[in-house]
């Protein structure tokens, strides 16, 4: 080192030093999980890239696999753009989608609202609320099956003769893929478009019964960072209950809102094991759709386009979700 | 004319907790009632399930369902323990790769800054929200076509532990990098000042102050893992690797299908594990959740 650079410049240099061997340290920390996002996330993804752009089968001879791939170009997005059932798919998938937040949104800020009020047993109320959340996908989908039996000795039906809403000897298939509003002009027509059916409407409540929870209890937390005062304020001010909720409530929760409608957006979009289980391909849902044509036609090129613009439109709202938790240091 | 008032202000104060106990107690049976069912169908012998109108209560119950499961040498009981073992070996495994390395990334993340660092930490945030019909495609091309007739992985534990490590990973680096960045920096200057390396100053220092972080994140972790269906309904066939939720799929489909009661049983086993771990962790796993959704 030269003499010239004095005792400034050697500090700088050590400085530097260390700047990169801490850069060292923290690259060989991140090296692993680097490893698996990118050979298990991101090469895939754009492999899935690739294959869209493909007529790809697999060929299996004497226990050597192999894949057939063809250039295609964009004949596989074309052949779902021109598709009629795809857009039925798009279609579904958003009713789905729309109607569970709804349902979700609604239901858990009330829930949030009763749980954050002072009452005996409050605790464990809490606590058990979380059941929900804990049952696996499947086995909710497998008990809601049979909740929702067509017979009799359904649950569902059960209650509902013993409530006498039904008769005593009828009985509702509820998964059945019967429109709703089918009778009526002109809404029937647009639900019909939509493929909103009596059956899908039950498997969201089955849905709405797992993700409540989740909902509920963090619109909880977000209620309980709102300062007690302002209630009281408000109160002294004469705003009644329903404007205190509207006026203090609801713009303190905007923010904890929207991560959780962005998030279970994501969430809902890509829905498939509830649908796959109770009704296998009779809602074609967007992933439905996907495994169709990948597992059960073997036609991976097709089953990777759709795959790749679900991934697309999920990253878009995974980028605006990203933006909005995501605050930068410094 | 005061006393009155009084008397008026009370008495909606008494309706308003009428109210509200109305509605905790309605909050309480949609929670309850659908479980409970699960648990009563697995009680019930066939000729109680078949009753009408609906019998609520077994007059007798039975717990063969369960005894079955848990008997290797009934054909559903062998199903069952062999899918038990591959969800505890699969899950707890996924749990254990993804903090060890998530912790390592999330350290890193949360201390150094380096170029490019943010888009590293979104990067590994989108794989958490990637979902995974995206990438089930490639990876069935990759898994079967090129990887599997070299080494096997098709229908193996193994498989299903590092692609559900790939996806719960981005998750505990996320939770992991907030949670170390609440830990004062002082501490491992203080600790390189006593003469540690880097590396120890996280293993003795910040680790054993992350304890709480560390159980609320591999409990996620875990559940993540245990709850996943799409992948080991791809990616298994036999007893070697197939997972709980493939086993309640497939014993409740034509091939196998024995009885509603056996389904519910099986299906109320395989949720005990992860409802007993909530309700003792509940509040840890809230704060979890909020940290993995909200905060970063």
């Amino acid at each position: 080192m030269p003499e010239s650079l004095g005792r400034h410049g050697k500090a700088k240099s050590l400085q530097n030093r260390r700047r990169w061997s801490e850069r060292r340290f923290a690259l060989a920390l991140m090296t692993p999980a680097l490893i698996v996002t990118l050979f298990v996330v991101f090469v895939p993804l754009f492999y899935a890239l690739y294959l869209s752009f493909h007529k790809a089968e697999i060929v299996v001879v004497g226990g050597r696999g192999g894949l057939l791939a063809q250039f295609v170009g964009f004949k596989n997005y074309l052949y779902f753009l021109k598709d009629s059932r795809f857009w039925y798919s798009v279609r579904v998938t958003s009713y789905f989608t729309v109607v569970s937040l709804l349902i979700e949104m609604v239901a858990g800020v009330g829930v949030a609202l009763v749980l954050n009020q002072e009452f005996f047993g409050r605790g464990i109320v809490r606590t058990v609320f979380i059941l929900p959340w804990a049952v696996p996908t499947v086995v909710n989908a497998r008990m809601w099956g049979l909740i929702f039996e067509p017979h009799a000795y359904g649950a569902l039906n059960g209650l509902l003769q013993a409530l006498h809403i039904l008769g005593p000897t009828e009985t509702i298939n509820f998964l059945a893929p019967i429109p709703i509003f089918r009778n009526v002009p002109l809404v029937g027509k647009v639900t019909s478009w939509l493929g909103a059916t009596q059956g899908i409407n039950w498997l969201i409540v089955g849905d709405t019964w797992k993700v409540l929870p989740v909902v509920a209890l963090l619109t909880l937390a977000g209620l309980q960072t709102i300062p007690r005062e302002l209630y009281e304020a408000a109160e002294v001010d004469g705003a009644n209950a329903w404007q205190r909720f509207w006026l203090i409530t609801l713009p303190r929760l905007r923010p904890v809102l929207v991560v959780i409608l962005v998030y279970r957006t994501m969430e809902l979009f890509r829905v498939f094991d509830i649908i796959y289980i109770l009704m296998a391909y009779t809602i074609p849902v967007l992933a439905i759709e996907t495994f169709r044509q990948a597992f059960v036609y073997g036609l991976f090129g097709k089953g990777a386009a759709i795959a790749f613009l679900i991934g697309m439109f999920i990253l878009l709202i995974a980028f605006i979700y990203i933006r909005a938790i995501y605050v930068e240091e410094e | 004319m005061t006393s009155n008032i009084r008397r008026h202000k009370s008495k909606r104060k008494i309706l308003s907790r009428v109210m509200l106990y109305a509605l905790v107690v309605l909050i309480l049976v949609w929670t309850l009632a659908p479980f409970t069912w699960l648990f009563i169908t697995s009680i019930s012998t066939q000729a109680k399930l078949n009753q009408i109108p609906i019998q609520w209560l077994p007059d007798h119950p039975t717990f063969e369902h369960y005894a079955a499961m848990f008997n290797p040498a009934n054909p559903t009981g062998a199903l069952f323990l062999a899918a038990l073992r591959n969800s505890l070996v699969v899950a707890s495994t996924t749990t254990i790769l993804c903090l060890v390395f998530g912790v390592l990334a999330a350290y890193a993340l949360a201390r150094f800054t380096f170029p490019a660092k943010n888009m590293l930490i979104m990067g590994m945030l989108s794989t958490r929200l990637l979902p995974t019909i995206a990438l089930v495609v490639p990876f069935y091309v990759i898994i079967v076509g090129y990887i599997d007739p070299i080494f096997p992985m098709f229908d193996t534990r193994r498989n299903l532990i590092i692609l559900y490590t790939s996806f719960i990973i981005g998750l505990v680096i996320w939770i992991m990098r907030g949670y170390f960045a609440t830990i004062p920096r002082e501490l491992e200057d203080a600790a390189m000042v006593d003469g540690c390396t880097r590396l120890q100053a996280l293993t003795h220092v910040i680790l054993p102050l992350s304890v709480p972080g560390l159980v609320t994140t591999g409990l996620l972790a875990f559940l993540l893992a245990w709850d996943e269906f799409l992948l080991a309904l791809i990616f298994t066939r036999t007893p070697n690797a197939y997972t709980l939720p493939y086993f309640v799929f497939i014993v409740g489909s034509s091939q196998y299908y024995q009885s509603p009661a056996a389904v519910a049983a099986g299906g109320f086993l395989a949720a005990l594990p992860p409802v007993i771990l909530a309700f003792i962790f509940q509040r840890r796993l809230v704060s979890g959740l909020m940290a993995g959704a909200i905060k970063g």
